[in-house]
């Protein structure tokens, strides 16, 4: 039944073998390390997939176990509950919870450069740019109506003159006129939604002005300090592995049918639809997970627009210059 | 149950007639532009994407199997403590009616906090299951036959040899009976708890993953083989129960927590166990976080939701949210148990006057009260919309079908000589109904009543959750998007204590009533 056990028997033999291949790694047992993920296993993953499957972890020395996230999982809660070593987060959440409660998270690093998630509408009834929502029904999902709100903010729009409804990712309601638009992945709605023979159009939070990261690696200041060497291996082997990914976005998604994908209910084509759509929002030319001085810069400012106040601190970029 | 052959057959004509209806209203689009398919689409693409499910399926069997083997557990072991010792019972009681009253959607966030891996959902279904265990079996204990338990007394035989081989066995078709409601509680909170808390395998995380395809077909067979899977767990006590003790019993729901007589105890022992009751919640609260030992920012006592709730720096705006909060849901909340009592009450009548109607109607009945509501909301907001109606819509569906079992049986128990009195006088079969049958049966109107204050609320929270964005539902959700854990457990106690609070005046205006017309409480 378990996966993991699969998975780890695999990470054996992988190891094994690259011991034979006399990696640098030979000899030192493998540190076991848990990673949160931010929702159920899609091609968002890929990349630490790849790093799991094909041993880029375990020839770092890490025994990876793997959490899978999901709408109603909060990925912080699972690393201050001392769950899992490392997070995938969204920004705005971790920011405001280390200003507000005192929350002790560093982030130190970036999947997304630019946040996947935008406005999603229906071709036939088309919401093209933030004023078009006055007046309308937009669902999103309550963990992000921080975002929203900032985004209505910054191009002069009163929250109050759009009707905010709960969002279920389900986007039924949309197909259907039930409401006028989602917020959701931009990388993967539309194609769920043209499975059903309807055509959507969609833009990015990102291209107007509210210019934050997603799928921030986040570790509590305890993590960081006790685990640092490990926090590096993690970040170089996953870096390896979305390398590995987007080297041919088409080729991985078909193989973890069985594996990774078996009983989410999706297609292979949706995620490797989703694949190619991401590589654009992932890639910088500081290399992947990368943080700039410039993109943390954009983020503050962006979220200071709805009045999360983080600083500079909140970032550690020094992991990935040990890379 | 016993029903003859003939009542068999009207039963499969009529869930025939019903599969035909959907059949054709699913095939033509009927319902919402196609948000209710066809009975066939359905089955053939559960046939399709049957693959998926024994996964699936089986995650959520392992849950609530361990969850039903521990809350039983739990149940039968404090009922027998309870029915042995009233001091006990009585200094439970506050633990008694918050595990009876609280609205699962509003611990399940907690749960996901404080436990990892299958373990909220193992509990959740096991509070579901302890509250209907523990009172069969105190029901069952202390209606053991005297006489026997007498003659192992004369024998020189101790309290434990009367439990053992006396009271134990009459109990048995009283604890089989609550074991057979117990089953499907537990398969509803182990969905419930794998709705929101993450992880790859079960019903629910199925059914989240699949939202996202918009394909209300693939929604709907989940919900059916959840439905499935609960209606199944309820057969097999059933037959268990028919083919150990040799008959069936009706459905019976026991809606009031236990009670003793404290009235022979001195007064400072009386206000002790007060105390004691009220604290012990408390306590166990505590401890339970302690043991856990999850980290203080996740996890706030019973103390820690005071200090966020009035004295830290973000209490005022805290205090506004949650009145905010509760001035939205608390009038839904009453309307709706209101409506869905008023449902339940013309339905108990209708079915004296009208029985092969409402017998027709019983099967789809069944079926919303084993669909996972998480389930059957995301296709309710497609017909309903996302306003009151669907909340309302939502609360009748979850309190109808208890408060409709306990009326009906109590119209059943109205002595037929004092039904015949107005009928030799010649009155019609509703003015025997009013003068006789609706006064008669008062004492189950409120034994009906106490079992939905704790479901409507949980309905009112889940249409707020899922669709409508409102009230102490949305405010939970939001607060777990915001990582705002003291709103959490706030809101969590809350609802529990609002709960026990409705449920305590209900037990007041009940004994006032009833006391006064000369009644006595029905179980």
């Amino acid at each position: 039944m378990s996966l993991i056990l699969d998975r780890r028997r695999f990470l054996g033999t992988a190891a094994a073998s690259a011991a034979a291949a006399s990696f640098p790694m030979r000899g030192r047992a493998a540190t076991p390390f848990t990673m949160q993920a931010a929702w159920i296993n899609d091609a968002e993953f890929a990349g630490y997939f790849i790093a799991i499957d094909e041993g880029y972890y375990a020839a770092e020395g890490l025994d990876v176990t793997y959490l899978s996230g999901g709408p109603d999982v909060i990925p912080e809660s699972t690393i201050i509950a001392g769950r899992a070593d490392l997070a995938l987060t969204t920004p705005d959440t971790t920011i405001k919870a280390i200003v507000d409660q005192g929350a002790p998270f560093k982030i130190i690093g970036a999947q997304y450069q630019k946040n996947p998630i935008g406005i999603v509408s229906l071709v036939s009834n088309p919401i093209n740019e933030p004023k078009d929502l006055i007046g309308k029904t937009l669902a999103v999902p309550p963990v992000n109506v921080i975002s929203v709100n900032a985004m209505l903010a910054l191009n002069g729009i009163d929250p109050a003159d759009v009707n905010i409804v709960p969002y279920a990712y389900d986007p039924t309601p949309l197909i259907q006129g039930e409401i006028d638009a989602s917020l959701d992945f931009t990388t993967n709605v539309p194609y769920t939604i043209s499975q059903q023979g309807v055509e959507a159009t969609s833009f990015l939070l990102y291209d107007f002005g509210f210019t934050i990261y997603n799928d921030t690696v986040v570790v509590t200041e305890e993590t960081l300090a006790t685990k640092r060497a490990e926090l590096v291996s993690w970040l170089r082997a996953s870096r390896k592995g979305w390398e590995e990914n987007f080297k041919d976005p088409n080729l991985w998604p078909p193989k973890w049918k069985d594996t990774w994908f078996a009983g989410t209910g999706r297609t292979i084509e949706n995620e490797i639809f989703f694949n190619n759509a991401q590589q654009p929002l992932m890639e910088s030319p500081a290399g992947f997970m990368a943080m700039t001085e410039e993109g943390i810069e954009a983020n503050l400012r962006a979220l200071s627009e709805v009045g999360i106040k983080g600083t500079r601190e909140m970032f550690d970029t020094t992991l990935l210059e040990e890379i | 149950m016993a029903a003859e052959p003939k009542g068999h057959w009207r039963g499969l004509r009529n869930a025939a007639v019903l599969l035909v209806i959907w059949e054709i209203v699913g095939r033509l689009d009927l319902v919402a532009g196609g948000a209710l398919p066809g009975f066939s689409e359905i089955v053939i693409r559960l046939y399709e994407d049957w693959g998926d499910y024994p996964r699936h399926i089986w995650a959520t069997v392992y849950a609530s199997t361990l969850g039903f083997l521990i809350g039983n557990a739990l149940g039968i072991g404090a009922g027998v403590i309870f029915a042995m010792s009233p001091t006990m019972l009585r200094l439970f009681r506050g633990v008694n009616i918050a595990v009876f009253a609280l609205p699962p959607i509003a611990i399940a966030p907690i749960l996901v906090l404080t436990l990892s891996g299958m373990a909220p959902r193992i509990a959740l279904a096991a509070l579901g299951v302890y509250f209907v265990t523990m009172t069969a079996t105190v029901i069952g204990l202390s209606q053991a036959d005297s006489r026997a338990t007498d003659v192992i007394r004369a024998y020189g035989g101790s309290r434990w040899d009367a439990l053992r081989l006396v009271r134990f066995r009459g109990a048995l078709p009283s604890i089989l009976a609550g074991l057979r409601v117990a089953a499907p509680n537990a398969v509803l909170g182990a969905i419930l708890a794998e709705f929101g808390g993450g992880g790859r395998w079960g019903l629910g995380a199925y059914l989240l993953g699949s939202l996202g395809r918009g394909e209300p077909d693939r929604l709907w067979g989940i919900g059916l083989v959840a439905t499935l899977i609960a209606g199944l767990s309820y057969a097999v006590f059933a037959i268990l129960a028919s083919r150990t003790l040799g008959a069936t019993r009706a459905v019976t729901l026991n809606t009031a927590v236990p009670e003793t007589d404290t009235g022979n105890r001195s007064l400072a022992v009386r206000i002790a166990l007060t105390l004691g009751t009220i604290a012990l919640p408390f306590i166990m609260w505590w401890g339970f976080i302690k043991l856990t030992g999850v980290p203080e920012l996740i996890s706030k006592t019973p103390w820690g939701v005071v200090q966020y709730l009035f004295l830290g720096p973000t209490a005022e705006s805290a205090q506004t949210r949650l009145l905010a909060a509760l001035s939205e849901t608390l009038p839904i909340t009453f309307v709706g148990m209101a409506a869905g009592l008023l449902f339940a009450f013309l339905l108990a009548i209708s079915s004296r006057l009208f029985p092969r109607a409402v017998e027709a109607f019983l099967p789809v009945a069944l079926v919303t009260q084993t669909m996972p509501l998480v389930a059957l909301t995301p296709l309710l907001v497609l017909i309903l919309g996302r306003g009151t109606s669907l909340t309302l819509w939502v609360t009748i569906s979850v309190t109808f079908f208890p408060a409709f079992v306990t009326l009906a049986q109590g119209l059943a128990l109205v002595p037929r000589s004092a039904e015949d009195v107005p009928r030799a006088y010649g009155a019609s079969r509703w003015t025997e109904m009013r003068m006789v049958t609706l006064p008669a049966s008062l004492p189950y109107l409120f034994a009906a009543t106490r079992l939905t204050v704790p479901r409507a609320l949980l309905g009112v929270m889940i249409a707020e959750w899922l669709a409508t964005g409102k009230g102490l539902g949305n405010l939970l959700n939001q607060s777990r998007g915001f990582l705002d854990y003291g709103m959490i457990w706030t809101v969590a106690a809350v609802s529990v204590l609002l709960s026990v609070l409705f449920y305590q005046v209900v037990v007041l205006v009940e004994k006032r009533v009833l006391k006064r017309l000369g009644m006595t409480t029905a179980e």
